[in-house]
Formats: C-alpha cells, sequence, structure tokens
C-alpha cells in the first residue's frame, strides 16, 4: 500500500521544504473511473405490463477519501452515475429507453480486522433522475424516476496478493431505508401534470413501497499508483404505489481505472514522515 | 445462533418487502385475450357512463377464444370484443391490421364536403398556415379551416390569419372533419378569442383499477394570449359535425362557453377520453380512453357537444349539388345579421 503512495511522493518531492511540518496525517483521495456495460430488465406497469429485456450501460465516478475529522475511522464516499439501458418486448416489436443519472454521499466507520481486512458500515444519501421512454405509447410515453433517499450502506474489503500483485478486493451494498419519490397517480397522464395538477406526485418511501438494492462487487489490481478495477455492478429498484409497479434489475461487469491522488500545496511542502491513511487500500 | 437467526428473518422481511408481484399472461391466444381484457377492465373510463357489463363481455367473447386460433381469428374476436366500448379513441393495434370503431361517425351524416367550400365559396384561392386554410368570403366574414389539431399552429401563425382577417364583421372557425391532435393547439387558439382567465374544463383519472375510481375533476383554465399578440373580439361562429372528435370535441366545448360565439351544424362525435397506451404478451398493442375531459359545466362530452341554440342543423345533400353549403350558408347569414 504504502509504496503506491510512495510513488506519487517521490513526484513531489521536488516541493518538498526542508522546514518540517507538522505531522498531519496524509489523506489521499480513491478516485475511480469505470465504465459498465452489461443487462437490464424493466416493467413499468404504468407503460406497459410487460417485462423488458435487454442491454444496460454506464459510466461512474466514485471518489473515497479518510475524513479530516477521525481520518481512521471515518471514510467518506461520493458516486455520481449515468447510465442507460435499451430494452425490447418479449416479441421484439417495441422497445424502451432509460436513462439514469445518480448522485450520492455517504460516511462509513470502518474497522480495520487482522488479515488486512477492513470492513465499514454507515450511511449515505442518494439523488436519482431518470426516465423510461416508451416511443409506441402516444399520451403515456414517460415514466419519470425521481426519488431522494436516505440509505444504510457497508463495506468489507481485503488486501491480498495475487501471484505477487497487490489486489484489493470489496464488496459495498447500499440499501435506502426511506425517503421520497415520484408518482404519477394510476391513470394519471402528464398532460394533466402539464395543466397544473401536481397533487400526490411525492411519495414517501419505504420497504413496502420503495425497495432499492445496490450492490458493487471490484477487484482494483493494483500496477504501481494507478489499478486496474474490474468487478460486478448489480442495481435492483422494485416500487409499487398508486397500483404501479416498477421494477428494473441491471447485471453489469465493471471496467476501469483507480488510484489514490493527493493534492498539496506545493509553498508548505510535505513531511516525509506524515502517516497515510488510505481510505480503501 | 440467535445473531445468524436474526439476519436471516431481517433479510427475509426485506426480500419479501421488496416483492412487488407483477401480473403475467401466456403468450398464446387465451392468454393474450385475458391480457387484453384485464388491462381494459383496470384503466377504461367510460364504462358506467356507456352502460357497459364488461364482465358479461368477458363472458360472450372468452367462449370464441381457443389455443388454437390463429392470429387474424384472434385478432377479430379481440376487435369485436373492443367494439363493444363504442369509443373511436379503442384501437387494436397488430402488425397486420389496426381496429377502428367507425360508427361513431358512419352512422350520421358528413355535413361537410372539402371540395364544396374550395370551390364554390373560396374559389380555389385561399392561403394555407400551420394547417390552416383561410380567405375572406365575400360577405366580408373570415373564413378559416382547421383540418387537423394535430398540425401545429404558431403564435405567429395567428397573429398573421387575425390580422387579415382584420377588416371582416365576423369570423367562422370550420372543424367539421376534424379528427383531433393536440389539446395544446386547442390552448393556442381559445386564446386569443378571450380576455380573461377562462374555465376550459376538467379532467379526470383512474385512480386505481377499479370502475369507479376515479379522481375528484381537475379544474384547468385558459390565459388570454400575451400582451402584443392579436386578439379577436368580434362574432364568431364555429362550424362542427360528428367528424369533429377528440381535440376537436374539446375545442368546440371550450369555445361554446365564450360569449359571443356560436357553434353551428351537428353534434360533434366525442371523443373525450384521452387516449392512454399498453399492449399484450404478443406484442400488439392497445390503445384506450383511460381519462376524461369535462366540458367547463363539468359535464362529460364523450357523446358530443350540442350546437348552440337554434343552430343545430344538417348540411342539405340537394343543395350540396347545386352548390351550397347550407350550414356555412347559414353561419354566413348568422354573422351577416
Amino acid at each position: 500500500m504504502k509504496s503506491v503512495i510512495a510513488s506519487l511522493l517521490v513526484f513531489f518531492a521536488g516541493w518538498s521544504h526542508a522546514a518540517a511540518q507538522e505531522d498531519k496525517p496524509l489523506r489521499p483521495v480513491t478516485s475511480a473511473y469505470t465504465l459498465e456495460a452489461g443487462g437490464a430488465s424493466i416493467v413499468n406497469t404504468y407503460l406497459t405490463p410487460l417485462k423488458y429485456s435487454g442491454m444496460n450501460l454506464g459510466l461512474r465516478y466514485e471518489r473515497m477519501q479518510a475524513m479530516k475529522q477521525n481520518p481512521d475511522r471515518l471514510v467518506m464516499r461520493l458516486v455520481a452515475g449515468l447510465s442507460g439501458s435499451r430494452t425490447e418486448n418479449p416479441v421484439k416489436n417495441a422497445e424502451m429507453w432509460r436513462i439514469k443519472g445518480d448522485f450520492s454521499w455517504g460516511m462509513t466507520y470502518r474497522w480495520r480486522l487482522p488479515y488486512n481486512v477492513t470492513v465499514g458500515a454507515g450511511g449515505s444519501t442518494s439523488l436519482n433522475l431518470g426516465a423510461l421512454y416508451a416511443p409506441r405509447n402516444g399520451n403515456n410515453p414517460v415514466a419519470v424516476e425521481a426519488a431522494w433517499t436516505v440509505n444504510a450502506t457497508a463495506y468489507a474489503a481485503w488486501n491480498v496478493k495475487v501471484w505477487g500483485l497487490p489486489v484489493t478486493l470489496r464488496y459495498q451494498p447500499t440499501l435506502p431505508l426511506t425517503g421520497i419519490f415520484f408518482s404519477p397517480d394510476y391513470g394519471e397522464l402528464f398532460y394533466e401534470i402539464y395543466l397544473g395538477n401536481d397533487k400526490g406526485l411525492v411519495h414517501g418511501a419505504w420497504w413496502g413501497n420503495y425497495f432499492s438494492l445496490d450492490n458493487l462487487l471490484t477487484a482494483d489490481f493494483h500496477f504501481g499508483s494507478t489499478c486496474l478495477r474490474i468487478g460486478y455492478h448489480g442495481e435492483i429498484l422494485s416500487t409499487k404505489v398508486n397500483h404501479i409497479t416498477t421494477r428494473t434489475v441491471t447485471n453489469s461487469v465493471v471496467v476501469g481505472v483507480s488510484g489514490e491522488w493527493l493534492s498539496f500545496n506545493p509553498y508548505k511542502g510535505l513531511s516525509r514522515e506524515a502517516r497515510v491513511i488510505s481510505a480503501l487500500y | 445462533m440467535n445473531a445468524i437467526r436474526h439476519i436471516v428473518i431481517i433479510i427475509a422481511m426485506i426480500l419479501v418487502a421488496g416483492c412487488h408481484p407483477v401480473e403475467s399472461w401466456d403468450n398464446n391466444p387465451e392468454g393474450n385475450f385475458e391480457a387484453l381484457w384485464t388491462i381494459l377492465d383496470e384503466h377504461y373510463c367510460f364504462f358506467k357512463e356507456k352502460g357497459v357489463d364488461w364482465n358479461d363481455v368477458h363472458d360472450r367473447y372468452a367462449a370464441k377464444v381457443s389455443n388454437k386460433m390463429t392470429q387474424q381469428e384472434l385478432f377479430d374476436v379481440c376487435a369485436d370484443m373492443l367494439n363493444e366500448l363504442r369509443d373511436g379513441h379503442t384501437n387494436l393495434i397488430a402488425s397486420f391490421n389496426t381496429s377502428y370503431y367507425r360508427k361513431w361517425w358512419s352512422d350520421y351524416p358528413q355535413n361537410y364536403s372539402a371540395r364544396l367550400i374550395e370551390e364554390h365559396y373560396l374559389n380555389f384561392n385561399y392561403r394555407t398556415v400551420g394547417g390552416i386554410d383561410y380567405a375572406i368570403l365575400p360577405e366580408n366574414i373570415g373564413y378559416m379551416r382547421y383540418g387537423s389539431f394535430a398540425n401545429p399552429i404558431g403564435e405567429g401563425n395567428l397573429d398573421h390569419i387575425l390580422a387579415y382577417f382584420n377588416v371582416c364583421a365576423g369570423l367562422i372557425i370550420d372543424v367539421r372533419d376534424n379528427g383531433g391532435g393536440m389539446l395544446t393547439n386547442v390552448e393556442t387558439i381559445v386564446r386569443r378569442f378571450i380576455t380573461e382567465r377562462m374555465l376550459a374544463g376538467y379532467i379526470s383519472h383512474k385512480t386505481g383499477p377499479g370502475h369507479d375510481a376515479f379522481s375528484t375533476p381537475y379544474a384547468y383554465y385558459y390565459d388570454p394570449a400575451e400582451k402584443g399578440r392579436i386578439m379577436w373580439g368580434k362574432p364568431v361562429v364555429v362550424l362542427a359535425s360528428r367528424g369533429t372528435f377528440s381535440a376537436a370535441n374539446n375545442f368546440v366545448s371550450v369555445m361554446k362557453s365564450i360569449p359571443g360565439v356560436k357553434i353551428v351544424g351537428a353534434v360533434t362525435g366525442g371523443g373525450s377520453g384521452m387516449p392512454y397506451n399498453s399492449e399484450i404478451p404478443n406484442g400488439w398493442g392497445v390503445r384506450f380512453s383511460a381519462c376524461s375531459m369535462l366540458d367547463p359545466e363539468g359535464v362529460s362530452t364523450e357523446n358530443g357537444v350540442e350546437p348552440s341554440e337554434g343552430c343545430a342543423m344538417d348540411m342539405d345533400p340537394q343543395q350540396a349539388l347545386e352548390g351550397h353549403d347550407t350550414i356555412l350558408d347559414f353561419a354566413i347569414s348568422l354573422l351577416a345579421s
């Protein structure tokens, strides 16, 4: 782990002043840019009672950093993603598109366990905005997906060597506990909303009407200061409100790059003795 | 052990809570028939108004369906079942045919001939913009014919038309045989004829699968066109026929409530249910009325809008042969007087 950071420190050594700085721990940012590709299965009874299935593509940015207040224990995580799906009905004569953007920010409290295992648990809050589009539908071609949720999240990470190569394995589930989400009434057309009827569009979320589970499984293969990330990302969203049922499942392979980055003021320099507290590795 | 049991119970609770079942049907004739019947049963909005016993319809038509029948045979049975709704907004859409209930207009006089007007009233000399044909009649009355509310009409187009009619004593808006289109076009035009915010009507949607599950009708309003637009304050006659349907039917119901506007012709064709789309397992689409639009008095116009008092009439076919559109003639005399 420290060798990874060391390579970054060497890069910045030119700016290190002889003057010793106070030994504040260094908290590198773990960033990952990933591409996701896989399958999607969608049912939305506002648009159609049939199950559509097809492909899903997405881009995702993840940022983790040990927090200033208690860097050994607290880790913050920010995720922003954009995904799109193209699906077809069972007889493949109609298509449905889905586009979704999501943003979440959360904190986890972690424990370092023996054998280079770290586990963490905490909470996050997410904003999800998206839409389903069924071109064959005239007055009801779109179903809007919008939700703000408060989530429970946890992770388990294991730093291990595979044939001498450092690898970080991680599993991170996120489960919304409550929040609010958008849904039109059973037979309400968006034209009526356009006319101004905004009653009953926002609903309190609980597991009975809004269930979502995000599963992320990654393996980061360390090559110097940069990692190759491969993994699996699965999302389940199931809602039932106003007699409208939605069920969306995506299963995707994840490929991308990740790494740890430090930013600092070159005029203040860095202390070589400073402790490095990684968010993930 | 207790901890494991608790975790298992919690996971089971999560999965049960998160499992929202969706009704599904087999992709065979019986499954598709049941899917179609159920979609209509749960979403169609005019069962009560039309006195349709949908359970009875199911029993009569289910008996005609078997898994041995062809797609064409199934289509015919399903189309006949949908025709029981007597609704011009209800269609079954397959790759080889689209069902359509035509009796809402075919059983009534046509009351409109485009050729007759173009030849004998406009002398094939008229302007066209945004789907509207317009000209000034010899009696110094403006005539505009809007054939479909599906044709977008811009504010600038309306400015040009109304400016052209500035010298006219009255205006005739002909929406006979206008099969509807976009309701936003209704609003665009109506806004030129009002001087203050007006109640345009109500809309009500299904709140659940039950036949009586409807929302409280929501009132919606139209505002006058913004300042600087050309408005019309002189008398107006709207020509309507049975072929005036859907958005055009809505246009007539709104215009009828504006002072100084007369509706001349026949009862319109209705079609006040806003259509909703769905599909059945074999991929056939289905379209049907799902949201009821009511007139400014809160009355359904699914069965059409009556002409203004003393203005109901059919076109005289004999006179038509001699080049007279008696409905248009009546409108001209009304405005000229």
